[in-house]
């Protein structure tokens, strides 16, 4: 008997799927070519909204600030601005200047990060390597501003832990001339090796319209022409005092995802001079009051892979109420799949890596509520007696 | 378009020392704000007990034996500890101190990581009562 087999479907994790991060994803393909994608997230999900919900003001800043491990302080910052702004309290402008130079460091990080691994699942391991040795000056320059290579508990409420004394704004400035100097060789390597451009140059090309449609966010949209930056369009913390310039390009292929990351580093490093530069003197926290004023609020951060909402109600006591985050990556991950579409299977990593994925970051529950007699609504109790029965 | 471009760094690092540090028979300094163990001062402490209500991990217990004869006993869990230092700055006593230097915590067992600050006798008779840390946990526990 011959038997027709119209679909292959290759499953892709949750182990392993091109990142050390959990995830499953399912791609239908014609020979090497992708058909058809679908993707499943959730397997890190840990309650953290809802955790929230069990601790007081001061211990939900730590907790929030482990949603992402890579970009835990623009966690924290958009909770206490927030937070600060929900209870009337102004932070002074030398702990608000401190919050943008750690951001901004953060963002060196992230982004330098990002340059490797992307290299690696390239295939340029030699990129990788060597960025990640580079990578290691912004690491180590956090640890001696904040105390901690990553979860860096600069904030508080009210302001910020560490203070820039003079050997340590020496040493800022000695490791961002170094990374600069790196950071140019780098912009050169992706947008001239011929081997390298080969797994970049028009792969994943996004025009503007079609980013739009997806609604991507972050490096990622600006690498399509989307003009969108929360530092610039609703500057938060001290960015009204250190301007931040919008990088975009147009191309809005992976190549050009590269050159925005990586133009956006040298914009970081002029940052980071500036507030070295001009840094006020005065305090470095105000007294924040341990009960917080009813009412709700929201809060827009610039995380390095976009932009990081947060929703946060209080009812007048030291714990909140209700705290909702949306993280850049769940935007952007639609792309994926529409993206990966036509593309050889080889590519998918790379695609993937190209909206600089965070998986711990955008696992979140929603509740849907049962307004029109919807039967795929679930109350909790059903849902667990569900997933018992399912695994049973 | 060039064919390779790192092969500069590459041959470069031939003549280079390793970037990697041989920790740990070479031991680096830590820098000064680095956040380690976590010291307290017995004559500061008013035993209100911010720290312990702030802290995020559950990391610290303090044990009034007597508030008027200031018989004080803090407890410190290092394996729940964060290292976040918000107890540093919640107290308004200025008692709560981070070492920079003390960051080689790591243990087989519990009983190291279950620190107790305190008079010695104080201490003696709130270890009387708390239970064995390595002990094998009851059934059903």
């Amino acid at each position: 008997m011959q038997s027709k087999i119209d679909k292959f479907t290759i499953p892709i994790g949750p182990q392993h799927p091109a990142l050390k991060e959990p995830g499953h994803f399912e791609f239908s393909v014609d020979g090497e070519i992708v058909t058809d994608a679908s993707v499943r997230l959730g397997y890190v999900h840990r309650g953290i909204e809802k955790g929230t919900e069990g601790r007081n003001w001061v211990q939900s800043l730590y907790l929030l600030e482990r949603i992402c491990g890579i970009c835990s302080h623009v966690h924290a910052t958009a909770y206490c601005l927030g937070v600060e702004k929900l209870a009337g309290v102004e932070v002074p402008p030398r702990a608000q200047a401190i919050r943008v130079l750690v951001a901004e460091l953060e963002r060196v990080h992230s982004h330098m990060l990002w340059l490797g691994v992307a290299a690696h699942e390239a295939g340029f391991d030699t990129l990788f390597m060597y960025s990640w040795r580079d990578r290691e000056t912004v690491m180590n320059l956090l640890e001696g501003i904040t105390g901690n290579r990553v979860n860096y508990s600069a904030n508080v409420l009210g302001g910020v832990k560490c203070d820039i004394s003079a050997e340590q704004d020496e040493a800022i400035r000695q490791g961002v001339d170094f990374l600069e100097e790196r950071t140019r060789h780098y912009l050169e390597v992706v947008t001239s090796d011929m081997m390298f451009l080969r797994r970049t140059r028009g792969v994943a090309t996004t025009p503007k319209a079609q980013a739009r449609e997806l609604g991507l966010i972050g490096p990622t949209g600006r690498a399509s022409g989307i003009s969108h930056d929360v530092r610039v369009d609703a500057p938060y913390a001290a960015y009204d005092i250190y301007p931040v310039k919008l990088i975009t390009a147009t191309a809005g292929d992976l190549e050009a995802r590269f050159i925005v990351r990586i133009n956006e580093l040298f914009e970081s490093y002029r940052v980071i001079r500036q507030i070295l530069d001009t840094l006020p003197e005065g305090e470095l926290t105000v007294r924040m009051p341990r009960r917080i004023k009813e009412g709700e609020t929201v809060s827009r951060v610039e995380a390095p892979r976009g932009e990081l909402f947060y929703f946060i109600k209080s009812n007048g006591t030291d714990t909140p109420e209700r705290i909702k985050v949306r993280t850049p990556t769940l935007p952007n991950m639609a792309s994926v799949l529409v993206l990966a579409i036509g593309h050889q299977l080889a590519d998918i990593p790379m695609i993937l890596t190209g909206i600089d994925p965070c998986f711990s970051c955008n696992d979140r529950m929603v509740v849907v509520k049962d307004s029109g007699g919807d039967n795929r609504a679930m109350t909790w109790e059903a849902l667990r007696q569900y997933g018992i029965e399912y695994y049973r | 378009m060039k064919l390779s471009t790192m092969w500069k760094d590459a041959l470069g690092s031939l003549l280079r020392r390793p970037a990697t540090e041989k920790y740990p028979f070479v031991r680096l300094r830590a820098p000064e704000q680095l956040r380690s163990q976590l010291h307290w001062d017995l004559e500061a402490c008013t035993g209100c007990g911010l720290c312990a209500k702030d802290c995020p991990a559950d990391a610290i217990e303090i044990i009034t034996l007597d508030r008027k004869a200031k018989r004080f006993v803090f407890h410190y869990a290092i394996d729940r500890c964060t290292f976040c230092a918000q107890c540093v700055v919640s107290c308004r006593q200025g008692c709560l101190k981070m070492s920079n230097d003390e960051w080689e915590l790591a243990s087989l067992t519990k009983e190291p990581l279950r620190v107790y600050y305190g008079e010695d006798a104080d201490v003696e008779t709130v270890l009387a009562g708390a239970p064995e840390p390595d002990a094998e946990p009851a059934p059903g526990d």
